[in-house]
């Protein structure tokens, strides 16, 4: 058993340094790309977590739907969003609906604006791929959304 | 004394805080883990690191609801796992399976991972969640006497300031450690009660 061979230093040691090896070049790529992550942070907005999404649903529910646009909603106290993801085009609405102005940021630093309309619904224009994360201003609050890759 | 006590817990506070320093620190003891995460889903090294990057992201905000010792590595295998499933499912490359916790137990099944492939796995995965909470010293010994060529004593002395007598002691309590972790207990406990002959198995094959 994994106790018994942990038991030993030399086996601990070798199945530590296998571990160490085998996630070595990438970490060490990762950990440094992350370095500037942590200016990212948002101090006064509140953060509307992914709460759902429907690319982490069972099989049996999305194949009864084929064609079904990705959902992603996000939850804050003040606000939640929900996003439609069907091929390259994604639309989404504030809830509880109202007007508001929407920046959405990647994560290299570029900014788009959209404006929701009174039943707060919005468009994102097209981007690259890679993690974006949409800020959202509304006379019900400040929020900005996870990153999340779309 | 310096070596008993794991410095995650402050560096977390201290990231919170805005401390770049400590930011990094806690990326460097973690990435390896994450890494470890994403690799399991088999995407390609450009794929792991976009998957990483969006996970590193999202901990800056959570930050602050992570302070407990425990909840930094469950965040990030929990989240880099989604994160990759998600991706995967996104393009369509495979279906997605069952989408909670209880899935995780199947991920050979999702993963396509021959069932050694998945014990080595989730070995690696305990035993950096284990090594990223060591005190700086013993993790940097570890660290260094795990490099290939391995450096001479006198070369880790230098550079850690271990006195060369002291490095054999030093690697057995930073071992000792590493076995009294949290998430390599937690690991043993788990898998000696559940599935004592997947142990078994898995034992038999490696030293075989």
């Amino acid at each position: 058993m994994t106790r018994r061979r942990w038991d030993d230093d030399d086996r601990l040691f070798n199945d530590l340094a296998e571990a160490v090896h085998d996630t070595a070049p990438l970490a060490r790529t990762i950990a440094e790309h992350a370095e500037g992550a942590l200016s990212w942070r948002m101090i006064d907005e509140e953060l509307a977590s992914l709460t759902f999404d429907s690319s982490l649903e069972p099989v049996a529910a999305t194949r009864a739907r084929p064609d079904e646009a990705r959902v992603l909603v996000f939850t804050s106290t003040p606000l939640s969003m929900e996003l439609e993801v069907r091929h390259d085009q994604v639309v989404g609405q504030i809830l509880p609906p109202g007007a508001g102005e929407i920046i959405i940021e990647t994560s290299d630093g570029a900014e788009y604006r959209v404006s929701a309309d009174e039943s707060g619904f919005f468009e994102l224009p097209s981007m690259r791929a890679g993690p974006v994360r949409l800020r959202c201003d509304t006379a019900t609050g400040r929020v900005v959304t996870d990153w999340v890759r779309l | 004394m310096d070596d008993d006590v794991s410095p995650v817990a402050a560096l977390v506070a201290a990231a919170a805080a805005g401390e770049q320093q400590a930011w990094r620190e806690l990326v460097d003891r973690y990435a390896p883990l994450l890494v470890s995460v994403i690799r399991r889903f088999r995407l390609t090294p450009s794929d792991t690191e976009d998957i990483a990057q969006t996970v590193w992201l999202r901990l800056v905000e959570h930050l602050d609801r992570l302070r407990e010792p425990q909840a930094i590595p469950r965040w990030l295998i929990t989240t880099g796992r989604r994160e990759s499933i998600r991706y995967l499912s996104s393009r369509h490359r495979i279906p997605p399976n069952d989408p909670l916790e209880p899935r995780y137990q199947s991920l050979a099944v999702d993963t396509g991972e021959p069932n050694e492939d998945l014990f080595r796995a989730e070995r690696h995965e305990v035993l950096l969640a284990g090594l990223a909470e060591l005190p700086r010293r013993q993790r940097e010994l570890l660290l260094l006497l795990a490099e290939d060529p391995q450096p001479s004593y006198v070369e880790i002395s230098e550079r850690t300031g271990i006195p060369v007598g002291s490095i054999g002691p030093t690697r057995a309590r930073a071992l000792e450690r590493l076995r009294r972790s949290a998430p390599v207990r937690g690991y043993l406990m788990s898998s000696d009660q559940t599935q004592p002959s997947g142990g078994d198995r898995h034992d038999a094959a490696t030293l075989g």
